[in-house]
Protein backbone atom coordinates (compact mmCIF):
# COMPACT_ATOMS: atom_id res chain seq x y z
CA UNK A 1 0.00 0.00 0.00
CA UNK A 2 1.37 3.48 -0.82
CA UNK A 3 1.65 6.23 1.77
CA UNK A 4 -1.71 7.97 1.93
CA UNK A 5 -2.91 11.28 3.29
CA UNK A 6 -6.07 11.07 5.37
CA UNK A 7 -8.22 12.51 2.58
CA UNK A 8 -6.85 9.93 0.16
CA UNK A 9 -7.49 7.15 2.67
CA UNK A 10 -11.14 8.24 3.03
CA UNK A 11 -11.60 8.46 -0.75
CA UNK A 12 -9.97 5.07 -1.25
CA UNK A 13 -12.14 3.49 1.44
CA UNK A 14 -15.25 4.88 -0.25
CA UNK A 15 -14.42 4.59 -3.95
CA UNK A 16 -11.57 2.05 -4.34
CA UNK A 17 -13.78 -0.69 -5.83
CA UNK A 18 -15.60 1.42 -8.49
CA UNK A 19 -12.37 3.27 -9.46
CA UNK A 20 -10.45 0.01 -9.87
CA UNK A 21 -13.34 -1.42 -11.91
CA UNK A 22 -13.40 1.71 -14.09
CA UNK A 23 -9.64 1.56 -14.68
CA UNK A 24 -9.83 -2.12 -15.58
CA UNK A 25 -12.72 -1.39 -17.95
CA UNK A 26 -10.39 0.88 -19.93
CA UNK A 27 -7.61 -1.76 -19.73
CA UNK A 28 -5.45 -0.03 -17.13
CA UNK A 29 -4.27 -2.07 -14.20
CA UNK A 30 -3.82 0.10 -11.07
CA UNK A 31 -0.58 -0.53 -9.18
CA UNK A 32 -2.48 -0.87 -5.91
CA UNK A 33 -6.00 -2.20 -6.57
CA UNK A 34 -6.93 -1.57 -2.91
CA UNK A 35 -5.90 2.09 -3.17
CA UNK A 36 -6.11 3.23 -6.82
CA UNK A 37 -6.62 6.92 -5.95
CA UNK A 38 -3.28 8.74 -5.49
CA UNK A 39 -2.72 11.68 -3.12
CA UNK A 40 -2.49 14.08 -6.05
CA UNK A 41 -5.96 13.24 -7.30
CA UNK A 42 -7.43 13.37 -3.80
CA UNK A 43 -5.97 16.87 -3.35
CA UNK A 44 -7.35 17.96 -6.70
CA UNK A 45 -10.81 16.71 -5.75
CA UNK A 46 -10.51 18.57 -2.46
CA UNK A 47 -9.55 21.82 -4.23
CA UNK A 48 -12.41 21.31 -6.68
CA UNK A 49 -14.96 20.77 -3.89
CA UNK A 50 -13.57 23.72 -1.95
CA UNK A 51 -13.83 26.03 -4.97
CA UNK A 52 -17.34 24.77 -5.72
CA UNK A 53 -18.46 25.41 -2.13
CA UNK A 54 -16.72 28.80 -2.10
CA UNK A 55 -18.37 29.97 -5.31
CA UNK A 56 -21.80 28.63 -4.32
CA UNK A 57 -21.49 30.55 -1.05
CA UNK A 58 -20.32 33.62 -2.94
CA UNK A 59 -23.19 33.32 -5.40
CA UNK A 60 -25.78 33.20 -2.63
CA UNK A 61 -24.31 36.30 -0.96
CA UNK A 62 -23.89 38.52 -4.01
CA UNK A 63 -25.13 41.99 -3.30
CA UNK A 64 -24.97 45.16 -5.34
CA UNK A 65 -25.69 47.53 -2.45
CA UNK A 66 -23.52 45.97 0.23
CA UNK A 67 -20.82 43.72 -1.23
CA UNK A 68 -19.05 41.65 1.41
CA UNK A 69 -15.28 41.20 1.82
CA UNK A 70 -15.30 37.91 -0.08
CA UNK A 71 -17.18 39.49 -2.98
CA UNK A 72 -14.67 42.35 -3.04
CA UNK A 73 -11.73 39.92 -3.18
CA UNK A 74 -13.15 37.85 -6.02
CA UNK A 75 -14.44 40.84 -7.97
CA UNK A 76 -10.95 42.32 -7.67
CA UNK A 77 -9.31 39.10 -8.91
CA UNK A 78 -11.78 38.74 -11.77
CA UNK A 79 -11.37 42.40 -12.68
CA UNK A 80 -7.59 42.02 -12.68
CA UNK A 81 -7.68 39.04 -15.05
CA UNK A 82 -10.27 40.79 -17.22
CA UNK A 83 -8.19 43.96 -17.48
CA UNK A 84 -5.04 42.02 -18.25
CA UNK A 85 -6.64 39.93 -20.98
CA UNK A 86 -8.14 43.08 -22.46
CA UNK A 87 -4.67 44.62 -22.50
CA UNK A 88 -3.10 41.61 -24.22
CA UNK A 89 -5.86 40.17 -26.42
CA UNK A 90 -7.88 43.28 -27.23
CA UNK A 91 -11.45 44.45 -26.97
CA UNK A 92 -13.04 41.05 -27.69
CA UNK A 93 -11.43 39.38 -24.68
CA UNK A 94 -14.56 39.12 -22.45
CA UNK A 95 -15.37 35.57 -23.54
CA UNK A 96 -11.99 34.27 -22.43
CA UNK A 97 -11.99 35.70 -18.90
CA UNK A 98 -14.08 32.90 -17.29
CA UNK A 99 -11.68 30.19 -18.48
CA UNK A 100 -8.61 32.15 -17.42
CA UNK A 101 -10.09 32.99 -14.02
CA UNK A 102 -11.17 29.39 -13.38
CA UNK A 103 -7.79 28.01 -14.36
CA UNK A 104 -6.08 30.65 -12.23
CA UNK A 105 -8.13 29.92 -9.09
CA UNK A 106 -7.66 26.18 -9.51
CA UNK A 107 -3.87 26.48 -9.87
CA UNK A 108 -3.63 29.03 -7.04
CA UNK A 109 -5.53 26.85 -4.57
CA UNK A 110 -3.63 23.74 -5.72
CA UNK A 111 -0.41 25.62 -4.96
CA UNK A 112 -1.58 26.98 -1.62
CA UNK A 113 -3.15 23.81 -0.23
CA UNK A 114 0.33 22.40 0.39
CA UNK A 115 0.86 24.99 3.13
CA UNK A 116 -1.75 23.36 5.35
CA UNK A 117 -0.28 20.55 7.47
CA UNK A 118 -1.72 17.20 6.43
CA UNK A 119 -2.13 18.22 2.80
CA UNK A 120 0.29 18.44 -0.11
CA UNK A 121 0.39 20.55 -3.27
CA UNK A 122 -0.88 18.54 -6.25
CA UNK A 123 1.09 20.91 -8.49
CA UNK A 124 4.36 19.62 -6.97
CA UNK A 125 3.94 16.51 -9.16
CA UNK A 126 4.29 16.95 -12.94
CA UNK A 127 0.99 15.31 -13.84
CA UNK A 128 -1.27 18.10 -12.52
CA UNK A 129 0.61 21.02 -14.16
CA UNK A 130 0.64 18.91 -17.35
CA UNK A 131 -3.15 18.58 -17.16
CA UNK A 132 -3.54 22.33 -16.66
CA UNK A 133 -1.09 23.08 -19.49
CA UNK A 134 -2.94 20.71 -21.85
CA UNK A 135 -6.23 22.41 -20.93
CA UNK A 136 -4.68 25.76 -21.84
CA UNK A 137 -3.11 24.27 -25.00
CA UNK A 138 -6.36 22.79 -26.32
CA UNK A 139 -8.36 25.82 -25.25
CA UNK A 140 -6.30 28.33 -27.21
CA UNK A 141 -6.25 26.14 -30.31
CA UNK A 142 -10.02 25.59 -30.16
CA UNK A 143 -10.56 29.34 -29.71
CA UNK A 144 -8.20 29.96 -32.63
CA UNK A 145 -10.29 27.68 -34.85
CA UNK A 146 -13.50 29.29 -33.57
CA UNK A 147 -12.15 32.74 -34.31
CA UNK A 148 -10.67 32.26 -37.78
CA UNK A 149 -12.02 28.87 -38.90
CA UNK A 150 -9.78 26.75 -41.12
CA UNK A 151 -7.70 29.87 -41.84
CA UNK A 152 -6.22 29.35 -38.36
CA UNK A 153 -4.05 26.61 -39.89
CA UNK A 154 -2.28 29.34 -41.87
CA UNK A 155 -0.61 30.37 -38.59
CA UNK A 156 1.41 27.18 -38.81
CA UNK A 157 2.59 27.70 -42.37
CA UNK A 158 4.80 30.72 -41.70
CA UNK A 159 4.93 33.98 -43.62
CA UNK A 160 5.88 32.55 -47.05
CA UNK A 161 4.19 29.56 -48.77
CA UNK A 162 7.54 28.30 -50.00
CA UNK A 163 8.79 27.95 -46.43
CA UNK A 164 5.69 26.02 -45.30
CA UNK A 165 7.23 22.49 -45.36
CA UNK A 166 9.99 23.77 -43.08
CA UNK A 167 7.80 25.92 -40.86
CA UNK A 168 5.02 23.41 -40.17
CA UNK A 169 7.16 20.94 -38.16
CA UNK A 170 8.91 23.84 -36.42
CA UNK A 171 5.57 25.42 -35.48
CA UNK A 172 4.16 22.11 -34.23
CA UNK A 173 7.22 21.57 -32.05
CA UNK A 174 7.18 25.13 -30.75
CA UNK A 175 3.48 24.89 -29.81
CA UNK A 176 4.08 21.60 -27.99
CA UNK A 177 7.10 23.18 -26.32
CA UNK A 178 4.79 25.86 -24.92
CA UNK A 179 2.73 23.19 -23.17
CA UNK A 180 5.91 21.56 -21.85
CA UNK A 181 7.36 24.84 -20.65
CA UNK A 182 4.14 25.74 -18.81
CA UNK A 183 4.21 22.32 -17.14
CA UNK A 184 7.85 22.38 -16.15
CA UNK A 185 7.83 25.92 -14.80
CA UNK A 186 4.87 25.35 -12.50
CA UNK A 187 5.97 21.88 -11.41
CA UNK A 188 9.62 22.81 -10.83
CA UNK A 189 8.78 25.92 -8.80
CA UNK A 190 6.27 24.17 -6.56
CA UNK A 191 8.51 21.12 -6.13
CA UNK A 192 11.50 23.32 -5.30
CA UNK A 193 9.39 25.35 -2.85
CA UNK A 194 8.30 22.17 -1.04
CA UNK A 195 11.85 20.79 -1.03
CA UNK A 196 13.43 23.98 0.34
CA UNK A 197 10.86 24.15 3.14
CA UNK A 198 11.38 20.48 3.90
CA UNK A 199 15.21 20.70 3.94
CA UNK A 200 15.22 23.71 6.25
CA UNK A 201 12.58 22.09 8.42
CA UNK A 202 14.86 19.07 8.88
CA UNK A 203 17.86 21.34 9.67
CA UNK A 204 16.19 23.91 11.94
CA UNK A 205 12.66 22.87 12.91
CA UNK A 206 11.72 26.16 14.61
CA UNK A 207 11.39 29.62 13.11
CA UNK A 208 13.39 29.37 9.87
CA UNK A 209 10.88 27.23 7.90
CA UNK A 210 8.30 30.03 8.36
CA UNK A 211 10.41 32.26 6.10
CA UNK A 212 10.34 29.59 3.43
CA UNK A 213 6.62 29.03 3.87
CA UNK A 214 6.24 32.77 3.23
CA UNK A 215 8.39 32.38 0.14
CA UNK A 216 6.20 29.47 -0.93
CA UNK A 217 3.10 31.69 -0.71
CA UNK A 218 4.83 34.30 -2.88
CA UNK A 219 5.92 31.68 -5.41
CA UNK A 220 2.39 30.21 -5.49
CA UNK A 221 0.89 33.56 -6.47
CA UNK A 222 3.67 34.42 -8.90
CA UNK A 223 3.53 31.07 -10.70
CA UNK A 224 -0.25 31.24 -11.00
CA UNK A 225 0.09 34.72 -12.45
CA UNK A 226 2.76 33.61 -14.94
CA UNK A 227 0.73 30.58 -16.00
CA UNK A 228 -2.37 32.70 -16.63
CA UNK A 229 -0.39 35.45 -18.30
CA UNK A 230 1.32 33.07 -20.73
CA UNK A 231 -2.00 31.37 -21.50
CA UNK A 232 -3.38 34.84 -22.28
CA UNK A 233 -0.37 35.61 -24.50
CA UNK A 234 -0.86 32.32 -26.39
CA UNK A 235 -4.59 33.03 -26.70
CA UNK A 236 -3.76 36.45 -28.09
CA UNK A 237 -1.48 34.76 -30.64
CA UNK A 238 -4.31 32.44 -31.68
CA UNK A 239 -7.20 34.92 -31.80
CA UNK A 240 -5.35 38.23 -32.13
CA UNK A 241 -6.23 40.66 -34.91
CA UNK A 242 -2.67 41.20 -36.13
CA UNK A 243 -2.39 37.71 -37.62
CA UNK B 1 23.78 57.70 -22.18
CA UNK B 2 20.02 57.86 -21.66
CA UNK B 3 18.75 57.05 -18.20
CA UNK B 4 16.20 54.33 -17.60
CA UNK B 5 13.36 56.84 -17.26
CA UNK B 6 14.30 58.53 -20.49
CA UNK B 7 14.42 55.19 -22.26
CA UNK B 8 11.00 54.32 -20.88
CA UNK B 9 9.52 57.65 -21.90
CA UNK B 10 10.38 57.01 -25.51
CA UNK B 11 7.70 54.38 -25.61
CA UNK B 12 4.03 55.04 -25.88
CA UNK B 13 2.94 55.28 -22.22
CA UNK B 14 -0.24 53.29 -22.95
CA UNK B 15 1.78 50.41 -24.31
CA UNK B 16 4.35 50.33 -21.52
CA UNK B 17 4.17 46.98 -19.78
CA UNK B 18 4.18 46.54 -16.05
CA UNK B 19 7.20 45.05 -14.35
CA UNK B 20 5.32 41.83 -13.56
CA UNK B 21 4.24 41.42 -17.16
CA UNK B 22 7.83 41.78 -18.29
CA UNK B 23 9.05 39.40 -15.60
CA UNK B 24 6.57 36.78 -16.75
CA UNK B 25 7.45 37.24 -20.39
CA UNK B 26 11.20 37.06 -19.84
CA UNK B 27 10.99 34.09 -17.48
CA UNK B 28 9.50 32.28 -20.45
CA UNK B 29 12.73 32.66 -22.42
CA UNK B 30 14.76 30.46 -20.08
CA UNK B 31 12.38 27.52 -20.37
CA UNK B 32 11.13 27.65 -23.94
CA UNK B 33 14.46 26.80 -25.60
CA UNK B 34 15.23 23.56 -23.72
CA UNK B 35 11.52 22.64 -23.83
CA UNK B 36 11.43 22.91 -27.63
CA UNK B 37 14.63 20.86 -27.92
CA UNK B 38 13.26 18.11 -25.67
CA UNK B 39 9.89 18.05 -27.48
CA UNK B 40 11.67 17.79 -30.85
CA UNK B 41 13.85 14.95 -29.59
CA UNK B 42 10.87 13.10 -28.07
CA UNK B 43 8.87 13.38 -31.31
CA UNK B 44 11.91 12.11 -33.25
CA UNK B 45 12.42 9.15 -30.90
CA UNK B 46 8.70 8.37 -31.07
CA UNK B 47 8.74 8.41 -34.87
CA UNK B 48 11.87 6.22 -34.88
CA UNK B 49 10.10 3.60 -32.77
CA UNK B 50 6.93 3.80 -34.81
CA UNK B 51 8.55 3.66 -38.25
CA UNK B 52 11.53 1.45 -37.25
CA UNK B 53 14.09 3.98 -38.46
CA UNK B 54 17.30 5.08 -36.76
CA UNK B 55 17.84 8.66 -37.87
CA UNK B 56 14.59 10.52 -37.23
CA UNK B 57 15.63 11.32 -33.65
CA UNK B 58 18.42 13.49 -35.07
CA UNK B 59 16.03 15.24 -37.46
CA UNK B 60 13.61 15.76 -34.53
CA UNK B 61 16.42 17.18 -32.41
CA UNK B 62 17.42 19.65 -35.14
CA UNK B 63 13.79 20.70 -35.72
CA UNK B 64 13.42 21.10 -31.94
CA UNK B 65 16.49 23.35 -31.70
CA UNK B 66 15.25 25.37 -34.68
CA UNK B 67 11.82 25.69 -33.07
CA UNK B 68 13.48 26.86 -29.84
CA UNK B 69 15.33 29.58 -31.72
CA UNK B 70 12.22 30.61 -33.65
CA UNK B 71 10.18 30.93 -30.45
CA UNK B 72 13.05 32.70 -28.67
CA UNK B 73 13.60 35.24 -31.46
CA UNK B 74 9.86 35.74 -31.89
CA UNK B 75 9.31 36.59 -28.23
CA UNK B 76 12.38 38.85 -28.07
CA UNK B 77 11.28 40.72 -31.20
CA UNK B 78 7.75 41.04 -29.80
CA UNK B 79 9.14 42.39 -26.52
CA UNK B 80 11.36 44.88 -28.34
CA UNK B 81 8.39 46.42 -30.20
Amino acid sequence: MPEQLWVTAILNRLFAAPVTALLRAIHMEPRHPQAPIPNTFAMEVLVFLFLLALFLMLRSRLSVERPGALQHIFEGAQGFIHQQSQEIIGHHSEGYTPFLATLGFFILFCNLIGLIPGFESPTALPIVPLGCALCAFFYYHVQGFKHSGVAYLKHFAGPMPILAPLMIPIEIVSHLARALSLTIRLFANMFAGDMVTWVFFSLVPIGIPIIFLGLHIGVSFLQTYIFILLTTVYLAGAVGEEH
Amino acid sequence: MPGLDEFDNRRDPDKRESMWLQLARYSQLAVIFPAATVVGLLIGVGLDRWLHTTWLYLAGLIVGIAAGFVELIRSVVKNAD
